[in-house]
């Protein structure tokens, strides 16, 4: 028995040591199943085909030694304590070079911070909400290790309101969850509309828990007011009973919101009711360019689809991976924190899908978080839903897609 | 007509509380017990519906199909969770009914996923306009539904031989079974009957509510306060506590603001238990000591 131990134990120390120094060890997390699942399940499809690509190419190449990459992957249910836990776990891998994902905002800020203490670089995808990068520039850190690679809310609001704007409305409502998310997204978009002129009068501040079916009481109160459009924060299911409770109530304005409009449960369980509901994409699919022809089929022959369940988290996911192996390439370590400073200054373009990436970061600026956002208002268009599908709002948006890629 | 409105919304949402409440008092009536995972049932039946109908199953048959197993889950609750506890007159049921509806609850996650998923429906969802109300055809046939499978309960319960029985158990239980009535084989009936109310209740709201393991975990709580407001023996006193509450709630989150939205229902449920602690519609009991 003894024996048989002994020989375990050394057959496992051989194993190990060996796995650590041949791979780039990532962790990809998320929330794989429950409401949040087509972002978050479409975010790590979205890598995995990137992480496939590289490694079928053979990895990166590291200091003149090329390494594959190997995935671990945590679901965070879009639960913020398990989101706290996977942060823990994660921190305390001595070997990992980086961290890509997250959904939710609210598991954003109660895992991100045990990252930032060891110095994991991370970065972010498709999170939205503007504190996951706030609260460190409002804590004033002076060295950070979390990045983003979203359009934050910031950027994503004010189009919102612009496109009120721009459509001549005048009077709106503002519907939000009472989540973490839903309420930051009603604060920037307050803040927005003060910044654009206050152009548009706010009739209307509703909010809704997850779960709740019932609008009617919500939007009665909006269509008495007179609101010509609903500016709303939320998640698919319940942005959803919005939208059918406006047909029941026969009340004909669009919805503008949120990118999580373009959720597969939102477009499903609204229907019809969904079509004409505009919202901020990063990615929209239509293979417009060879590169996105080549992702959207690729990504439908890997998992059997023929639609992404969330096309703009599956993009994201692709781009990130992208540029993690150029930092790491860059860097010439899979040392976390050499990873940090090559993502702060990227020097080589990484070609993705959703645009040629120049310098997306720069060094971490505590007074301005931008230096650790890649996205800013030119990378980003208007989609509108119809029948079923996420389409661009505006044909010269597509036109000015197509031509970017051109050059 | 805005108010109309609210209430006419409030008050659907609050029929299905009615019936889930409904559930609660069959089974308190025979066994003094209740089954506390009520939701889950609802939410499974909800499921295995969908998956008859993914099978092609039609619609029709469906319901019939969904309500045959809503009965065989609330028998399975009986035999596994109350028939022992009841026997040792201990208070056992209500961890054991805790634990087979989280059993229920980690089934349906692994087997049918945690997506919030749509539930098909030939009933139209488009609004009609009744008297400046809007109001759509499967909100119809929720009310329906409720009332039809309550009345037909009631009047089983009034009208034939086994009915009979279940008022004679609830009644009395030592009396009854002094008159050759099987005291066990009521309350499996209660049970079974309650599994058919939470399998109808799954049926009928999920074109509303959409099917997801969560779908029934906020309808439960509001059931229990109705049940309780309404008093756990008190027939059709759930469906005049479940209108009112649920359109309370609706004006409420319109007049106050939805924030407040929760508030009523549980203001509501703390001065019952104040003021009527046998519910509203309940008869005030003598215990013998």
């Amino acid at each position: 028995m003894k024996k048989i131990w002994v020989v375990l134990l050394m057959t496992g120390m051989l194993i190990s040591p060996a796995w650590g120094a041949d791979t780039i060890k990532i962790a990809i997390t998320g929330p794989f199943t429950g409401g949040s699942a087509p972002m978050g399940a479409s975010m790590r499809d979205g890598a995995m085909l990137a992480v496939t690509e590289i490694n079928a190419a053979g990895g990166v190449d590291v200091n003149g030694r090329k390494m594959p990459f190997e995935v671990i992957e945590r679901d965070d249910e879009a639960k913020n304590e398990r989101g706290a836990l996977i942060g823990q776990e994660l921190a305390s891998m001595t070997d990992l070079s980086g961290v890509i994902g997250s959904v939710n905002t609210g598991v954003v800020l109660a895992g991100d911070k045990y990252l930032q203490e060891k110095g994991i670089t991370k970065i972010i995808t498709p999170a939205a909400g503007s504190a996951s990068m706030t609260q460190w520039s409002k804590a004033g850190v002076p060295e950070l290790s979390i990045f983003r690679f979203a359009a934050d809310d910031g950027i994503q609001s004010a189009m919102v309101v612009e496109d009120a704007i721009k459509r001549h409305f005048t009077k709106v409502a503002i519907f939000h969850d009472s989540t973490n998310y839903g309420v930051s997204g009603r604060d920037d978009l307050m803040n927005q509309i003060k910044k654009q002129g206050n152009k548009l009068q706010v009739v209307a501040t509703e909010k809704f828990n997850i779960g709740d079916k019932d609008m009617t009481a919500q939007l009665l109160r909006a269509k008495a007011g007179g609101a010509q459009a609903i500016l709303i924060w939320g998640i698919g299911p319940e942005m959803a009973a919005v939208s059918n409770g406006m047909a029941k109530i026969g009340m004909k304005v669009p919805l503008i919101g949120g990118w999580t409009l373009c959720m597969s449960n939102y477009i499903d369980n609204a229907g019809k009711n969904g079509d004409g509901t505009l919202m901020p994409q990063t990615f929209i699919e239509d293979p417009i360019t060879p590169k996105a022809k080549a992702f959207i089929e690729a990504y439908h022959k890997a998992y059997h689809v023929t639609r992404i369940p969330s096309p703009v988290s599956a993009a994201q996911g692709y781009d990130a991976v992208y540029i993690f192996a150029a930092a790491v390439k860059q860097a010439k370590s899979t040392d976390t924190h050499k990873v940090k400073a090559a993502l702060e200054d990227l020097r080589e373009p990484v070609k993705g899908v959703i645009a040629t990436w120049n310098h997306p970061y720069s060094k971490w600026n505590p007074a301005d978080e931008q230096t650790h956002e890649a996205f800013r208002r030119a990378q980003v268009v208007m989609g509108v839903i119809k029948d079923g599908r996420v389409e661009f709002a505006n044909e010269s948006d597509r036109k000015q897609f197509i031509e970017n890629a051109a050059k | 007509m805005i108010t109309a409105q609210i209430v006419v919304s409030g008050a659907l949402m609050g029929l299905v509380y009615a019936l889930v409440a409904y559930g609660f008092q069959l089974t308190y009536a025979t066994s003094k017990s209740i089954n506390f995972g009520q939701g889950e049932l609802v939410m499974l039946s909800a499921f295995f519906s969908l998956t008859l109908l993914d099978w092609g199953v039609p619609y029709w048959l469906m319901v019939p199909g969904g309500l045959l197993f809503g009965v065989l889950l609330g028998l399975f609750v009986e035999r596994a969770a109350v028939r022992l506890a009841l026997e040792q007159k201990s208070e056992g049921w209500i961890l054991l009914t805790i634990i087979v509806g989280l059993l229920g609850f980690s089934a349906a996650e692994n087997i049918w996923g945690r997506d919030d998923r749509p539930f098909p429906t030939p009933i139209s969802s488009d609004a009609l306009h009744i008297f400046g109300v809007s109001i759509t055809p499967v909100e119809i046939s929720v009310a329906i539904g409720v009332f039809a499978l309550m009345g037909l309960i009631e009047l089983f319960k009034r009208k034939t031989l086994l009915g009979k029985a279940f008022e004679a158990v609830s009644a009395d239980r030592e009396a009854a079974e002094l008159m050759g009535i099987s005291a066990t084989r009521t309350v499996m009936l209660s049970y079974g009957l309650s599994g058919l109310v939470a399998a109808m209740a799954g049926i009928l709201v999920s074109p509303i509510t959409t099917v997801g393991p969560t779908m029934a975990s906020a309808l439960i709580l509001k059931a229990f306060s109705v049940a309780v407001v309404a008093g756990l023996d008190s027939g059709f006193g759930v469906v005049i506590v479940g209108i009112f509450l649920g359109s309370l709630e609706s004006l409420t989150s319109f007049y106050i603001g939805s924030g407040w939205r929760e508030a009523p229902g549980l203001i509501l449920l703390i001065l019952a238990l104040a003021a009527r602690p046998n519910g509203v519609f309940g008869k005030a009991g003598i215990r013998k000591v």
